[in-house]
């Protein structure tokens, strides 16, 4: 099969998922505003939670997937695999923007600010920089081979390292509390709340795999573009 | 040949050729001295004491005046394509990461021992006290700027925009040794011991391990054409 | 030639670079004492070549076996500027593990250097850059030498003084790899000539008693 084919097959199946996914995106919608109780607390607004916390799961997953592809990319050398893991750093990106953006619309109403370091949003934004820097880099580098090497490194760096930014951001919140502690809902909720947690984190897993999966086929498609123009001159 | 006969050899090469020139030295030097004084000057002192943002204002001169330094390790082995010379030889090839991590140590160690003085001087702050405590939170920190450091600059020499890339890259995974620095130094001008807030301090330690090892590793990777 | 005399056997070599094949299939073998003229148009992949036998580049597929030290003079001096010509040389004696201190400045005599050896590199002209690449190239005394265009940017004399010095390399049974367009100077030194064009290695003609410009017609028309 050629790679123009199979760009093609799994852009289609991609399409698929994404839509199922984005049917269950809706919802979930559905289920939090019209079927899941309010929480006292923090009213209407805390239903948000229902996407944030999802989302952050979905990106922090596709950040494990680069660095786990970046080492199967060096042992395999298959420029393929650094075409996934770069589709899978996009799509990282992609969802740690809806995390930075819903985590301040949730916190506004309830903190009275937009921005408070809070630990969870603080470490997304160390992450999402990070992979913003491993796109940049690899915007820079033309050569295929040495662009998938360099990202390969940046990936498993940010495997081995970044759960140390994560222990640095909970270590100075747990000595520097934020003015007011958020409390992240922990399964500790009433059984609707969980289960339309449950379902929102299983739905943007799908939709993880959906968007990756389009996104890995663009990339196939790009390769197969730049191996015919070489093949013509 | 052994490693590390190849990795001093290349480390005091570096170092030579550096001495000769002193440019990214003194370059460094006056960018340290530089920030640590605007630091001073840019904030309320009715509002906000020495103190309080001495710490923050040393992590932060350290940090830059670090990254100023780093890329010149590699540009020097582009201009003639020296590196090359160096690959020709039986030498092994993770001396060259050893040497330039060594090399590179000196040279922020050397801009690190005289901004620290004068960070005292500036900030009137009290390290006596703890001194050699302060000192070992320095060199554990800047082991791991330098290890990570060193391997970056290696990637990013060869792109076009170097000097803009290596901050950018670099930066986020200096979070755990920066804001750790931050945090130890301040409570040990606040008198406390480093036994009491020992916590930092084995996240720093632990990076250090992990990131000196995963540099070593990787280095290899990048060298390849 | 008896087999222990082979001192480097490259097999179907081929090299990528930004999805452009730069090499396809080359095989080449070189005895000791051969020098081989290697010719073609420019972009032909003849410095990427030189560089997959030297081991700077990792070919996308096929084997470089080399049973000899191999030393490489190329466009690029590979030397420190900031360095006088003696430290570079003695930097590069260490890393090659040459312990008698007396070559370095047995070396800087030989390119005719000597006096000029405490100076820093940088002031050097291409010239005299070239004779520092060559000292270089020869420390550990290498039984391969490869050489990137090397009477480029070189006056005249320069040129007869280095066609000499190749002349012993190769009486002494140093094998080299010359790539060059200057028939006429190296034609003389060089045993056989080949000609990459394309990516690809043409056959190897034996130059000894011939006409170089005759040589390079024959490979030109061969492809």
């Amino acid at each position: 099969m050629t790679l123009r084919d199979r760009a093609t097959r799994i852009a289609r199946a991609g399409t698929v998922v994404t839509a199922v996914a984005l049917l269950g995106v809706a919802g979930v919608y559905v289920r939090a505003l019209a079927f899941t109780p309010v929480e006292v607390a923090q009213g209407e607004a805390q239903k948000i939670f229902y996407i944030h916390v999802p989302a952050a799961w979905a990106g922090l997953m596709a950040f494990f997937i680069t660095g786990l592809l970046s080492i199967l990319y060096l042992w395999l050398k298959d420029q393929r695999i650094d075409i996934a893991a770069a589709a899978s750093a996009e799509v990282g990106v992609a969802f740690s923007v809806v995390i930075l953006t819903t985590g301040p619309i949730w916190g506004k109403p309830i903190w009275g600010a937009w921005w408070t370091w809070d630990a969870r949003l603080t470490f997304t934004l160390f992450t999402f920089l990070l992979f913003v820097g491993y796109l940049v880099l690899r915007g820079v580098l033309t050569d295929p081979g040495i662009r998938g090497r360099f990202s390969a490194v940046i990936g498993i760096m940010a495997l081995v390292l970044v759960p140390f930014v994560h222990l640095t951001v909970y270590l100075f919140r747990t000595q520097h509390p934020a003015p007011i502690v958020l409390k992240p809902s922990r399964p500790s909720l009433p059984s609707e709340m969980l289960i339309t947690l449950l379902t929102s984190v299983g739905v943007f897993t799908v939709l993880y795999v959906g968007f990756l999966m389009l996104r890995y086929a663009l990339g196939l498609l790009r390769e197969a573009r730049e191996q015919e123009l070489a093949n013509d001159s | 040949m052994s490693t590390l006969r190849a990795a001093w050899h290349i480390a005091v090469k570096d170092i030579a050729i550096e001495w000769r020139t002193k440019t990214a030295f003194a370059s460094g030097l006056v960018f340290a001295v530089l920030v640590l004084a605007v630091l001073f000057f840019s904030r309320d002192p009715t509002e906000v004491s020495s103190l309080a943002i001495a710490p923050g204002a040393l992590w932060v001169t350290f940090t830059f005046a670090a990254m100023l330094g780093l890329n010149r390790a590699f540009l020097l082995e582009r201009e003639m394509r020296a590196m090359d010379g160096i690959l020709l030889t039986p030498a092994p090839r993770a001396a060259i990461f050893w040497g330039k991590f060594g090399a590179n140590l000196a040279f922020v160690g050397a801009i690190e021992a005289i901004s620290l003085p004068l960070f005292v001087l500036f900030y009137n702050v009290p390290i006596w006290p703890r001194l050699t405590e302060l000192l070992l939170v320095i060199a554990m920190a800047t082991v791991a700027f330098v290890a990570v450091g060193t391997l970056l600059s290696a990637m990013v020499v060869r792109t076009r925009y170097a000097e803009l890339m290596l901050p950018l890259l670099l930066l986020p995974f200096l979070v755990p040794p920066l804001v750790g620095g931050v945090q130890l130094t301040a409570s040990l001008l606040d008198g406390r011991h480093l036994s009491d807030i020992s916590g930092w301090l084995k996240l720093i330690g632990a990076f250090d391990v992990a990131s000196v090892t995963l540099a070593a590793v990787l280095f290899q990777v990048v060298l390849d054409e | 030639m008896p087999p222990s005399d082979l001192v480097l056997t490259a097999r179907s070599i081929s090299r990528r670079f930004a999805y452009r094949p730069v090499l396809t299939d080359v095989s080449l073998t070189l005895s000791r004492g051969e020098v081989l003229l290697l010719v073609g148009p420019n972009g032909a992949g003849k410095t990427t070549l030189l560089r997959v036998l030297a081991g700077l580049l990792r070919p996308s597929a096929g084997t470089v076996h080399l049973s000899a030290a191999i030393g490489m003079v190329a466009h690029d001096a590979m030397l420190y500027p900031a360095l006088s010509a003696r430290e570079n040389l003695r930097f590069f004696a260490r890393l090659h593990g040459v312990r008698d201190r007396g070559r370095v400045d047995a070396l800087l005599t030989q390119v005719d250097l000597l006096k000029r050896g405490d100076d820093r590199v940088g002031t050097f002209s291409r010239g005299m850059l070239q004779r520092v690449a060559i000292a270089r190239a020869l420390l550990h005394e290498p039984g391969l030498l490869l050489f990137d265009e090397p009477l480029s940017g070189l006056d005249a004399a320069a040129s007869r003084t280095l066609v000499a010095l190749l002349t012993e390399f190769r009486a002494r049974g140093t094998a080299m790899v010359l790539v060059s367009h200057e028939l006429e100077r190296l034609g003389r030194v060089a045993t056989h000539m080949a000609r990459l064009a394309a990516g690809r290695l043409g056959s190897l003609e034996p130059l000894t008693g011939r006409d170089p410009a005759a040589v390079f017609a024959t490979l030109m028309q061969d492809t």
